[in-house]
């Protein structure tokens, strides 16, 4: 039996290496995991949607999980109320409205549950509504669907992709991550150019790289692909929000004045997306656009 | 002109690859015969590049560039969705004008520096 230290979960660097830490100690099957929150003192959403992963992925795995609610802080205890995560893993309790975005399981891409979800419970917040045009809305769950199009298109998760947000009211921000379990994306940079034995070493950085440029995607399909990462890139820039991702040992932060991959020690074989979003409309500017000249 | 209204076929998110399949089904014989067609966006409200990539995108791989400027309408589409499909569509041109136009493991392997 392997009891897992549940650590303090912010969403700094650190935090995302303690996360990923937890991943490498249970990366196994048939194994019987408890998770204990003994020092645990604060859990941020990102932690919540990659711990609920985490469990789902255990029990793929054949293993079985317990966890010990009994080791929650009161505070936490009931943000994971709030938020339907002790509701998901069997904790009798139904969740409620409030700052928590509702954790989510999906196994396969449900446009119209994922959509619906964006839009009531993540966007759909009184607060956030009261803040930003329905026009901004839809044009930030557009770009978020791009991170679940790119987990369900290339993440070859078997368990498919949790997710869980948050609101800070006094920062005017949305938060959200979206996590994965499949092979992440250095491993299918690294496929795609198989027929060279060079792909085999580049490095997760390079792969990152390589994938947040526009025009570059895994797809072999004779669709032309690889703009998603890049309008996500550019709205996230505008939007003086952040977004960081990891994949295997790669990192990427991407802000208004950064623009950043690295290579990191802690290593974990899925895709976690962070993304931070400012409710402030001021930062757009949207026009009846009547396009005029060739299109094509 | 064969009018499309793209809300009546797909509804008011138009955003993964089946979505574009959908539309590129009923543009793609209009077009490739020859025939103007004319596609409305109005009420849709949230876009994403699978779907211009599957609709529109990829029309670029047999129809000429300058034949989709004479032949293929676009109306109501609101600016976010705009942005979108331009963005798409530059993708587009040079992905199937110029097949080595797809960065090589030789270029990647180059790139000695990382960021830190």
């Amino acid at each position: 039996m392997i009891v897992l230290q549940v650590p303090t979960i912010n969403d700094g660097p650190h935090d995302f290496d303690r996360l990923f830490d937890l991943w490498n100690q249970v990366n196994g099957d048939r194994l019987t995991v408890v998770f204990d929150f003994s020092s645990c003192k604060f859990l941020q959403h990102n932690g919540v949607a990659f711990l609920g992963g985490l469990a789902r992925l255990i029990e793929y795995r054949h293993g079985r999980v317990f966890f010990k609610w009994e080791t929650l802080l009161k505070k936490i205890y009931t943000n994971l109320g709030q938020n339907g995560f002790l509701a998901a893993f069997g904790f009798p309790k139904t969740a409620w409205r409030g700052n928590s975005v509702p954790y989510r399981e999906d196994q396969f891409q449900d446009k119209n549950a994922i959509i619906n979800y964006l839009k009531t419970r993540w966007i759909g917040h009184k607060w956030a509504q009261a803040h930003i045009s329905e026009k901004l809305q839809d044009a930030m769950i557009g770009k978020v669907w791009e991170i679940y199009a790119n987990a369900f298109e290339h993440g070859l998760s078997p368990i498919g992709v949790t997710s869980c947000g948050q609101y800070y009211p006094d920062h005017q921000e949305l938060k959200l991550t979206v996590v994965d379990f499949g092979i992440g994306i250095p491993a299918n940079v690294r496929l795609h150019f198989d027929y060279d034995p060079r792909a085999r070493v580049l490095t997760a950085a390079k792969c990152l790289r390589w994938a947040f440029q526009r025009g570059n995607t895994t797809d072999t399909k004779d669709i032309s692909r690889g703009v998603g990462l890049d309008l996500l890139k550019d709205f996230v820039k505008i939007n003086k929000g952040r977004l960081d991702l990891f994949s295997h040992e790669g990192c990427a932060r991407i802000d208004e004045k950064i623009d950043m991959v690295a290579n990191q020690t802690n290593f974990f074989e899925g895709t976690l997306v962070n993304i931070t979003l400012k409710c402030d409309e001021s930062f757009y500017h949207f026009s009846d656009e009547t396009f005029e000249g060739p299109l094509f | 002109m064969k009018k499309i209204i793209i809300h009546d076929m797909i509804g008011e998110n138009c955003i993964t690859i089946d979505d574009g399949q959908q539309a590129y089904d009923a543009i793609y014989p209009e077009l490739i015969a020859g025939k103007p067609v004319e596609v409305d966006f109005d009420r849709v409200k949230i876009f994403a590049s699978p779907f211009f990539n599957s609709a529109i995108g990829r029309l670029l791989k047999d129809i000429e560039p300058e034949a989709l400027n004479r032949l293929l309408v676009i109306n109501n589409l609101h600016s976010d969705g705009m942005m979108v499909l331009k963005r798409v569509i530059e993708n587009s041109k040079q992905y199937y004008s110029d097949e080595t136009s797809r960065k090589t493991l030789e270029e990647i392997l180059l790139e000695q520096s990382e960021d830190q």
